[in-house]
């Protein structure tokens, strides 16, 4: 920072030339988001057509928002969005604490042996596909036949094996841990070097003044990292709305469908497999415009309340 | 001199292979959607099928042949993504239904009367008015029905295959079961007598999310009485068949055998077909319900692998699901005529459009139709028997790359194969299992007594569109729920489940499946009238 305003007062106007190199490495990541995540907003303009595919998206009839109407009023759209919101509400309150709670205990170890190996295995599961992951899930939470019933049923522990996956609020459970389990590891890297970025002199000046492990956690540590937890947490409102296809569709089965069904599995079966584009579009344009109020509002609020904001 | 001659030599056998379609401009390429199912070493853009196809039907006609790849599993999505943008092969074949009707909505594809009267008499022969009759449809409402797509000729209609464990029956010292009660007493005494030891699972169950009563309906139609049922409400219950009364009785029956622990505690959960066929080939089993050569197909083996684990164990068919208001017929579902449907797009122009007609018609003849399905005597398959059946069909790995080919795919006219007249085409079902030959007769015997057409619509039904995919959820929960929950709530959770699918869209599609029929836009078979 220091630096760059040094650069910008000595050579005046004329920076961007001394320094164009910079300059023509950004050209890259701006291409990425203009082809990949800008032009392809154009096909919104699907939501509010009458889709005919081979007319394309410019030649086909408006229709206004008959697509959005339809869609949220089909019965199954409601529950769906209410599980959304409440998995991803259940995720948040659960798993967003974990990996601070990861990041500060990984930083205490003091054998850096010790600290990379369990970052490795910590890290494992953020690499495992939901199919892998689907398939564990079963061998351990299985009625009788998974690993948890089958041994609490022969030790005599429970008398009824107990439904993990197959009743609505216990799959609901099930869902969320292992979604904490599966995460957990990978969202410790952004705390980890947040801790990394704190001033040890803060530190060494705790010790002298007798803080405790405790202490020193609780008065240098997490007001390092608070500007980079709020940062977090305004993102992951913004994505209370978007919920992940593979998760809940390999996690789910029939038995539990009012409470596994999500906006990705609804539009996944009302809008991709019936070919009928305009409604998927329609939700998912649905989806980003909510998540733009929450994470405006979100950020809003931490302004509001001394923090710094994303934007 | 020499080195002139050698230069003269290599460019004429350049003009000879590559050169003369680059020469002559009256020569078109014809690109054909060809299905690729990963079988190892059989590239399907570059397969002996393609060049015999182009030695002897695409070079004395100036066409050249191209196969385009899609992935057998995804290529509704693929074909879907192809059309919208335009770059769609001239022949496009697919199994989603859907797709095709909203083809014909978009307007987006060939209608085929004209080429098909010109170009097509061997085809037409081949496929019969009444198969081609499915690709019909009146899409201006001019009360004429005009071809959109070609319906493939399907050869072996049967669809359902319930197996029964001849080894346990023996061990039971019973008869094979011929009606439902007999059946249940089978069930019961196998689990009893824990045949397979403490895995013992009489009754292999599981549910087929994309659509969980196409499966169920085998054995709930045996409890559906006739007599409350007219053909009318037959096909407005097309999707529908736990709601026809009787069937209540049927599930009834399932909650029975769930409760007695003779079907799996875990057949609601969505990765259960492995552990399925992982107990079916350990031998767990003691029946299950499947297509009617599925014991003997070479992907699962289960007979095979079956005689591995258990000794003397044994698939063999059954057919106890007997209806009582039908006089005792054994009801079962059969496909109906039509196999995958052949579209050809817009964006094809007219002259492609005649050669792709003009190669479907080359391929509908018998001896083209062989060659293409069958390949080489000596390479793909031993001998022909007096028939004129091959004999000895090698397995894919059994022969050379170069020769390795898909019958079913790439002669995409015909599903299954086809030589000529029924009773051949029915013999030859059995021969690709040698060993099993009786016991695959037998099966497609019992698959086809009172066998019944599968029901379809000519038109698009809106309510079908717009909640047929929710309805069929609703209908996986129904299942689960009534076949699990408590015998003594049975009926409350019965009926609140039906209550359930009515609101989440059922009422509009048998309304829409009603006038549908009162139009006489429908195909099937009712099966009062068998």
């Amino acid at each position: 920072m220091s630096t760059k305003s040094i650069n910008a007062k000595a050579t005046g106007g004329r920076s961007w030339l001394q320094d164009w190199r910079l300059y023509v490495m950004l050209i890259l990541p701006l291409a990425f988001y203009a082809i990949f995540c800008y032009k392809p907003m154009v096909g919104v303009i699907v939501g509010f057509e009458k889709f005919n595919m081979f007319k394309g998206m410019w030649a086909s009839p408006w229709i206004g928002i008959k697509n959005f109407k339809d869609t949220m009023s089909m019965p199954d759209f409601r529950p769906a969005l209410v599980n959304t919101l409440w998995l991803n509400l259940m995720g948040l309150i659960a798993g967003f604490p974990v990996p601070i709670i990861l990041a500060i205990m990984l930083n205490e170890m003091r054998s850096i042996k010790t600290k990379k190996l369990c970052q490795t295995l910590l890290y494992l599961p953020h690499f495992l596909s939901w199919i892998i992951i689907g398939g564990m899930v079963l061998q351990i939470f299985s009625p009788s036949s998974g690993i948890i019933n089958a041994t609490l049923l022969k030790w005599r522990w429970i008398g009824k094996s107990i439904p993990f996956l197959t009743d609505g609020p216990h799959w609901q459970f099930t869902y969320t841990l292992v979604g904490v389990w599966q995460g957990m590891g990978w969202g410790t890297i952004l705390y980890l070097s947040a801790i990394t970025g704190i001033n040890m002199e803060l530190f060494e000046a705790a010790k002298i003044d007798g803080a405790n492990k405790l202490q020193q956690i609780w008065h240098v540590t997490l007001p390092g990292i608070r500007s980079t937890i709020v940062v977090l947490l305004i993102l992951s409102v913004g994505q209370m709305m978007n919920i992940s296809f593979d998760r809940p569709q390999i996690l789910g089965n029939p038995q539990v469908l009012d409470y596994c069904d999500v906006l990705s599995t609804f539009v996944y079966r009302t809008g991709i497999t019936n070919s009928q584009f305009a409604r998927a579009t329609a939700i998912g344009l649905f989806q980003s415009v909510v998540g733009l109020i929450l994470i405006t509002g979100a950020n809003f609020v931490s302004k509001k309340l001394g923090e710094e904001g994303i934007w | 001199m020499k080195k002139a001659l050698a230069i003269l030599l290599t460019l004429a056998l350049l003009l000879g292979t590559t050169g003369t379609v680059l020469a002559d401009d009256d020569w078109i390429t014809l690109r054909v959607e060809t299905y690729d199912r990963e079988i190892t070493g059989l590239d399907v853009t570059n397969c002996w099928q393609l060049h015999y196809a182009q030695e002897n039907f695409g070079d004395p006609n100036h066409i050249k042949l191209e196969f385009v790849s899609f992935a057998r599993w995804t290529e509704g999505d693929l074909l879907t993504n192809a059309l919208a943008g335009g770059t769609a092969p001239d022949i496009c074949l697919t199994y989603n239904g859907g797709l095709v009707q909203q083809c014909i909505d978009d307007e987006g594809i060939w209608q085929l009367d004209d080429l098909l009267n010109e170009y097509g008499p061997n085809l037409k022969a081949f496929l019969g008015d009444e198969l081609l009759g499915y690709g019909q449809s009146d899409h201006d409402g001019d009360g004429v029905k005009e071809q959109w797509y070609i319906p493939a000729r399907r050869i072996s209609r049967a669809n359902v295959g319930n197996f029964i464990r001849e080894d346990w029956l023996k061990a039971l010292n019973m008869e094979k079961p011929t009606d439902i009660e007999s059946f249940t007493e089978y069930l019961r005494a196998a689990k009893e007598a824990q045949l397979a030891g403490e895995n013992t699972m009489p009754f292999s169950f599981g549910i087929y999310a994309p659509d969980p009563l196409y499966n169920v309906r085998r054995f709930t139609d045996a409890w559906v009485d006739f007599s409350q049922v007219t053909e009318e409400d037959w096909f407005a219950y097309a999707r529908n068949p736990e709601m026809l009364p009787g069937a209540k009785e049927g599930f009834r029956w399932l909650n029975t055998l769930y409760h007695e622990g003779l079907l799996p505690e875990t057949f609601a959960l969505s990765d259960n077909d492995k552990a399925n066929d992982t107990a079916l080939i350990m031998g767990y089993n003691g029946f299950f319900s499947q297509q009617p050569d599925q014991p003997w197909r070479t992907d699962k083996n289960y007979q095979v692998e079956l005689a591995k684990n258990v000794e003397g164990g044994h698939w063999v068919t059954v057919n106890p699901f007997k209806n009582d208001s039908l006089g005792g017929k054994t009801l079962h579902d059969m496909y109906a005529p039509a196999g995958l449907s052949i579209i050809i797009p817009l964006t094809t122009d007219e002259k492609t459009a005649i050669a792709a007609i003009k190669y479907m018609d080359w391929m509908a003849i018998q001896d083209n139709m062989f060659m293409m399905q069958n390949g080489l005597e000596g390479i793909n398959y031993e001998g022909l028997t007096a028939d004129g059946i091959p004999y000895g069909v090698k397995s894919a790995d059994a022969v050379p790359d170069e020769n390795k080919m898909h019958a079913g795919d790439i002669c995409f006219i015909s599903n299954g194969l086809c030589y000529g007249d029924d009773a051949k085409n029915a013999a030859a079902l059995a021969l690709p299992f040698a060993g099993y030959e009786d016991d695959v007769v037998a099966s497609y015997a019992d698959s086809l007594t009172d066998a019944w057409t599968q029901i379809s619509f000519t038109v698009s039904i809106q309510a079908e569109t717009d909640f047929g995919a929710n309805v069929k959820s609703r209908q996986g929960k129904f299942l689960a729920d009534v076949v699990s929950c408590d015998p003594a709530e049975f009926d409350a959770v019965y009926d609140a489940g039906i209550q359930d699918i009515l609101n989440s869209g059922a009422a509009q599609m048998i309304e829409g499946f009603r006038e549908a029929y009162q139009a006489g836009n429908y195909r099937g078979v009712f099966p009062g009238n068998l």
